[in-house]
């Protein structure tokens, strides 16, 4: 079986608030200074499962797309540390400030480029900025069925066997391939890389596709093709109030708490 | 300071063992009696009333053929390790260890009750040796000696030694089986009983042969002769009550030599079969003892070259760490002050040292014929794989590297590096790690520092103070503040405080700041010296770009990796820890500790400026610079005083087994009424933060603990 994980990077969500700044005249993030970007964890998590499959299948196959700039050859070499056999990363210039509909276009003109894939993975969503589409547009663009938000997936009956997570417990469903599953964090953490993968992935070359390599035209892709307009950007604002119960007693604050709770219908 | 302050342990260095004062001297006086004595003085017909001295030789040739056996078997089951780096540097030092820790014991003396009990035995031993060493001279070569004065002094230390190694045995049986110890029963094995008991009946017999003589030869022809043997003589005294007819006197000593002799040669055949081979393993493994600093682990030279990573396989240790396993008395020393074996956690650095022995010996001998036939290639010979099933992975993540173990084991093993090792399979070569500690190296790996989660930078702390100098290679000093100071909440005060005082004092620093990134001691002791051999090279050429020359740190495991640990990547740097630039700024009157804190407190050793590096005294000599300041001691202090609970990578694992590790400690601490206990090491603070809440759930009157710093702060400063 071969699979596709897609991965992609993203500045670290634990970037301290204090560090995270936004630039309001290009409406965009300002990475912060010293804190280096990283594989989004839900794409750690696909690729896990991605991984598992392929132990479990002799001859299997996983490789890992990226699109980003050239930073983002280390989410690559990281899935490739994990196990993964091969790398690709969609590095254009055109690629840049794109939506999901062009993400997932351009992933999937690199899929069909591919040629033999049997499944696509990807986080159930990225970690920045938590949209959850890319997934669903891949299947879209590729016209394959799709599973979204996987807390288990094995290979099985007529492909694939999927324990899709709902909001009250999940359900157990089976879909032919070709298909694309996204993966929650349900699933589990991702593997820590063994010393001797990693020195293996540092020496393997990763391709890099533009525009062209795709068939696509720089119309199609990045900003130019999105849809999605971004009006303006901006930080929550910040700020917090106390208020402290009233009583002598423990007992009399905590009544009152509850008293004010139920008032403000959060409880 | 009142009195509640215990001494520290200090083994005095270089101090001639009492032993061979007696020894060496009495020799000397039988030389000088060999060539001025006369013929026909005192003296006495050697190998008396026996008919086949002879017989001696042969068991002595038995017992040497048997020796070389058992060193030749040993041997080749060391020689399946790989060439220890380093083993034969800096002989001189080597030799002074052997000296000081095999001859002298001093590591023995720990437990007082056991050094005597051992110096008994040992000096019995020796002496006694050089006694029979020369009967055979006197009887058996042309130098004749043991007559006049020389032989009756010869007689006398005889005794003495005779009956101090009695006074050992009892002292060992005592112990063993009436006081029923419980360290030394830990792992107890008949050949225990065999070699005490056996030397009683060496020990006794050879009284009883000697009183059997004199029974028929001194006691009637030369009465003033007799009490020099002492012991003898009061038995033969005792025996003269039977009435015995000379004949059967005779008979009683022939048959008692013969028992005496091959007991004594039986028991010294126990050396190549049991634990008794430590008489020689124990000196020679204190010379194979590391000579630079125990807070230095092995570098993994050209790690990308390597073909396995870390020891997985027997065949992957040095031969100095499987030589080690045979010098293994089972004595529990440093299981017994081991922190996660008190917290019941499933880690015993004896059973470790043990199963690990008996790993050697089951597969040895299959590898011996294997690498004969294929290599190195095939690493596995038995079905149980050493780190896993032998030894168990949370065995192995239960170690908090605190160094106990070693700093107790009188016989010189070094277990954390034996651990780190195996550990550095797990994590490199096998990924087997709990998911914590994996969070914490992903988090080195990702963002230069271990805690995951933190919304500090690492510049927070200086909010609030006055401009902070940066480093630019002109200060004197780089102040270190390092992770835990500038990204956990609880340690900011600390790194104020330090930073406080050092300007206070006027000190020429400057700070990294967002430049600073994890020196990789969480990495190296949590086996993954892959990414510390990174972070360490990106840290040592950041100081040279910048020209830093002097260190002042807030952490202890900081300042251990910069002093002991960055020469290995040519980085060498004058490294202080603060409270040792404290102490020193305090004695020469640039700071001034003015306000009193009347309080009683506790000190606790970090294991990293403690044992790892003989920082025991400059916190101490601030707390006491400190006016009101009452220092109250733990009974677990100096070189004895127990980890914390976080050190080895601990602060990011869950802890499996019966209690926390700070919990104990936390214990120890409120047991000494002080109402702070103080420490030198963020680690140290956070998991006393945890532990006394835990043990004293009571807000009223709880101890807190502190940094020196900031005790030393409240007192220059005044109260905030």
């Amino acid at each position: 079986m071969h699979i596709v994980v897609c991965a992609k990077q993203i500045p670290d969500p634990e970037t301290p608030p204090s560090a995270f700044r936004i630039d309001a005249a290009s409406n965009k993030v300002v990475p912060a200074q010293g804190i280096a970007p990283v594989l989004s964890q839900f794409d750690g998590i696909a690729a896990e499962a991605a991984l598992r499959i392929k132990e479990a299948n002799a001859g299997s196959k996983v490789t890992v797309i990226s699109l980003g700039a050239d930073s983002a050859a280390a989410a690559i070499k990281q899935v490739l540390a994990m196990g993964a056999d091969e790398g690709v990363l969609l590095n254009d210039p055109a690629f840049e400030d794109g939506d999901s509909y062009t993400t997932a276009k351009t992933l999937a003109a690199a899929i069909k480029k591919l040629g033999d894939v049997d499944a696509v993975f990807c986080g159930r969503q990225a970690a920045d900025w938590d949209m959850g589409q890319v997934g669903l547009l891949i299947a879209e663009e590729l016209g394959w069925p799709v599973s979204i938000i996987a807390k288990g997936v094995t290979s099985g009956g007529a492909g694939l066997q999927v324990q899709r997570v709902l909001e009250d417990g999940y359900e157990n469903v089976e879909t032919p391939l070709p298909a694309v599953v996204t993966v929650s964090n349900e699933f589990g953490e991702p593997r820590y890389p063994k010393l001797p993968q990693i020195m293996a992935a540092a020496k393997k070359t990763v391709t890099q596709w533009k525009t062209e390599d795709l068939g696509l035209s720089a119309g199609e892709v990045g900003k130019a093709g999105s849809r999605l307009k971004l009006e303006t950007l901006s930080l929550p604002p910040k700020g917090g109030a106390v208020e402290l119960m009233p009583g002598d007693t423990p007992a009399e604050q905590a009544a009152a708490l509850v008293a004010k709770l139920r008032a403000d219908k959060i409880l | 300071m009142p009195d509640t302050t215990t001494a520290p342990p200090t083994p005095k260095q270089g101090r001639v063992a009492a032993w061979w004062g007696p020894a060496v001297g009495l020799s000397g006086l039988g030389f000088y009696a060999a060539t001025t004595v006369p013929e026909g003085a005192a003296g006495r017909q050697i190998f008396f009333n026996v008919a086949q001295p002879w017989a001696v030789y042969v068991f002595l040739a038995a017992l040497i053929g048997l020796m070389v056996y058992g060193f030749v078997h040993h041997a080749r089951l060391w020689g399946l390790g790989r060439p220890t780096p380093g083993i034969l540097s800096e002989i001189p030092h080597r030799f002074r260890n052997a000296m000081r820790l095999g001859l002298v014991q001093e590591k023995v003396r720990r437990d007082r009750y056991a050094g005597i009990m051992h110096w008994c035995i040992f000096s019995s031993i020796v002496v006694l040796t050089f006694v029979t060493a020369q009967v055979a001279v006197e009887g058996d070569t042309p130098i004749k000696f043991l007559h006049g004065t020389y032989y009756l002094i010869f007689s006398f230390y005889g005794d003495l030694f005779g009956l101090i190694g009695l006074v050992g045995v009892a002292m060992a049986i005592n112990r063993r089986y009436f006081q029923d110890f419980h360290r030394i029963r830990w792992d107890e094995k008949i050949e225990d009983s065999l070699i005490i008991v056996g030397l009683g009946l060496v020990l006794i017999s050879g009284f009883f042969v000697e009183a059997a003589r004199i029974l028929v030869t001194e006691l009637t022809q030369h009465p003033d002769w007799a009490p020099w043997s002492f012991v003898a003589y009061v038995i033969a005294q005792g025996l003269t009550g039977f009435h015995m007819s000379e004949p059967t006197v005779l008979s009683i000593h022939v048959w008692s030599w013969w028992f005496h002799i091959a007991s004594a040669f039986s028991w010294l055949a126990l050396i190549v079969f049991t634990r008794l081979d430590h008489l020689f393993f124990a000196p020679i493994n204190a010379f194979f003892l590391r000579t630079d600093s125990p807070g230095r682990l092995t570098k993994i030279e050209d790690i990308e070259q390597q073909e396995i990573f870390g020891v997985g396989y027997v065949q992957d240790f040095t031969w100095k760490q499987l030589f080690e396993l045979d010098a293994c008395v089972r004595c529990g020393r440093c299981t017994e002050v081991c922190p996660a074996n008190i917290a019941g956690q499933p880690l015993s650095p004896m059973h470790l040292i043990q199963d690990l022995k008996m790993h050697l010996a089951d597969v040895g001998p299959d590898l011996q014929t294997h690498r004969h036939q294929f290599g190195d290639a095939g690493r596995e010979v038995a079905g149980m794989a050493m780190v896993g099933d032998v030894i168990k992975d949370e065995t192995l993540w239960a170690c908090r590297t605190c160094g106990a173990c070693m700093q107790e084991c009188p016989v010189m093993i070094e277990h954390v590096p034996t651990i780190v090792d195996m550990r550095r399979f797990l994590v490199m070569n096998e990924a087997r790690i709990p998911a914590t500690a994996q969070a914490a190296l992903e988090n080195l790996e990702v963002r230069g520092h271990p805690w995951r989660g933190t919304s500090l930078e690492r510049t927070t702390w200086m909010d609030g103070l006055e401009e902070v100098p940066i480093f630019d290679g002109s200060q004197e000093y780089l102040y270190w503040v390092g992770c835990s100071g500038s990204l956990v909440e609880r340690n900011l005060p600390v790194t104020k405080a330090v930073f406080r005082l050092l300007r206070e004092s006027g000190a020429s620093f400057g700070v990294l700041g967002q430049e600073e990134t994890c020196n990789g001691d969480p990495a190296r002791r949590l086996g993954n010296e892959y990414l510390y051999q990174i972070l360490a090279q990106q840290l040592v050429e950041t100081f040279k770009a910048k020209n830093v020359q002097r260190v002042i740190t807030n952490c202890p495991h900081c300042f251990n990796t910069f002093k002991n640990e960055y020469p290995q990547f040519d980085g060498h740097f004058e490294v202080l820890h603060h409270t040792e630039f404290l102490d020193g700024a305090l004695k020469k009157g640039t700071l001034k500790a003015t306000f009193p804190i009347a309080a009683d407190v506790t000190y606790h050793d970090s294991c990293y400026l403690g044992r790892y590096n003989d920082q025991y005294d400059a916190p101490r000599q601030i707390i006491e610079m400190v006016p009101g300041a009452n220092l109250v001691e733990m009974q677990r202090n100096f070189s004895k005083g127990l980890c914390c609970g976080a050190g080895g990578g601990n602060m990011w694992q869950e802890e499996v087994g019966e209690r926390r590790v700070n919990h104990v400690r936390a214990e120890e601490a409120v047991r000494t009424g002080a109402s702070q206990v103080i420490s030198n090491c963020p680690f140290c603070i956070q998991m006393f933060e945890d532990g006394v809440p835990a043990v004293h759930p009571e807000e009223e009157g709880r101890m807190r603990p502190f940094d020196v710093a900031e005790l030393l702060e409240a007192s220059v400063f005044g109260p905030k």
